[in-house]
């Protein structure tokens, strides 16, 4: 479609490898795992959009946006556990 | 004379997209230097937020070239299927960018909480207010 050729799809392989590397750090650095997640998943997000830089494929197109959605469902769903956790308040009462 | 607009269009697709390569490249490389500058400094959890909410912006810019590129391929889209392949590619992209700008803004907010909650608010318990 373009006329990078295949450079970005190399690249792309060099920045998910960077993102276990760096995932890998995150965790080993704070011991929080969601905030090692949080960093896997924004390299891989960068990854996959340069691996859309060069030929936009079906199944590229279709693992950035699951990348995506995954990020915000568990973000989301650790945002929802952290304040059930932190909140000191007792359930409603009856 | 439409082989030469379609010529140029490519090229020009090809830049733009390279650029866009090229933000995307660099903001990983960088977030990456300093995911490492932080982690082995063993700054916490908190410093690596910054990092991400700037690895997000380099994303968005990334994708806006993308885009651009989406658009410039309308000009010389050839048949319907190509056309709809495009349009599929351009909401996807679309989508993308939208999400991770209020994934940016939710983070902004959240370090602008935390540098509150970090510095109390010296005017409260100094001045009890004005009675309108």
């Amino acid at each position: 479609m373009t006329g990078l050729g295949a450079l970005p799809g190399v690249l792309a392989l060099g920045v998910s490898g960077l993102a276990l590397v760096a995932g890998a750090l995150a965790l080993v650095a704070t011991r929080r795992p969601a905030l090692a997640l949080g960093v896997l998943l924004d390299l891989l997000l960068a990854a996959g959009l340069l691996r859309l830089a060069t030929e936009p494929t079906w199944t590229s197109i279709a693992t950035a946006a699951a990348v995506v959605a995954l990020r915000r469902l568990i973000g989301a769903g650790l945002r929802a556990g952290g304040r059930v956790l932190a909140d000191p308040s007792p359930p409603a009462r009856r | 004379m439409e082989e030469l607009l379609a010529e140029v269009v490519g090229v020009l697709v090809t830049v733009v997209e390279a650029c866009g390569a090229v933000v995307i490249l660099v903001g990983a490389v960088w977030a990456f230097a300093r995911f490492v500058w932080v982690g082995v400094r063993g700054h916490g959890s908190r410093a690596f937020v910054p990092v991400r909410l700037t690895l997000g912006r380099f994303l968005a810019l990334g994708l806006e070239f993308q885009l651009a590129g989406d658009v410039l391929r309308t000009a010389v889209a050839p048949s319907f299927r190509e056309l709809g392949q495009l349009a599929a590619v351009a909401a996807i992209r679309t989508a993308l960018n939208y999400f991770l700008s209020k994934e940016i803004a939710e983070e902004r907010r959240q370090v602008a909480e935390e540098a509150r909650e970090a510095t109390p608010d010296p005017a409260a318990p100094e001045s009890p207010g004005r009675t309108v």
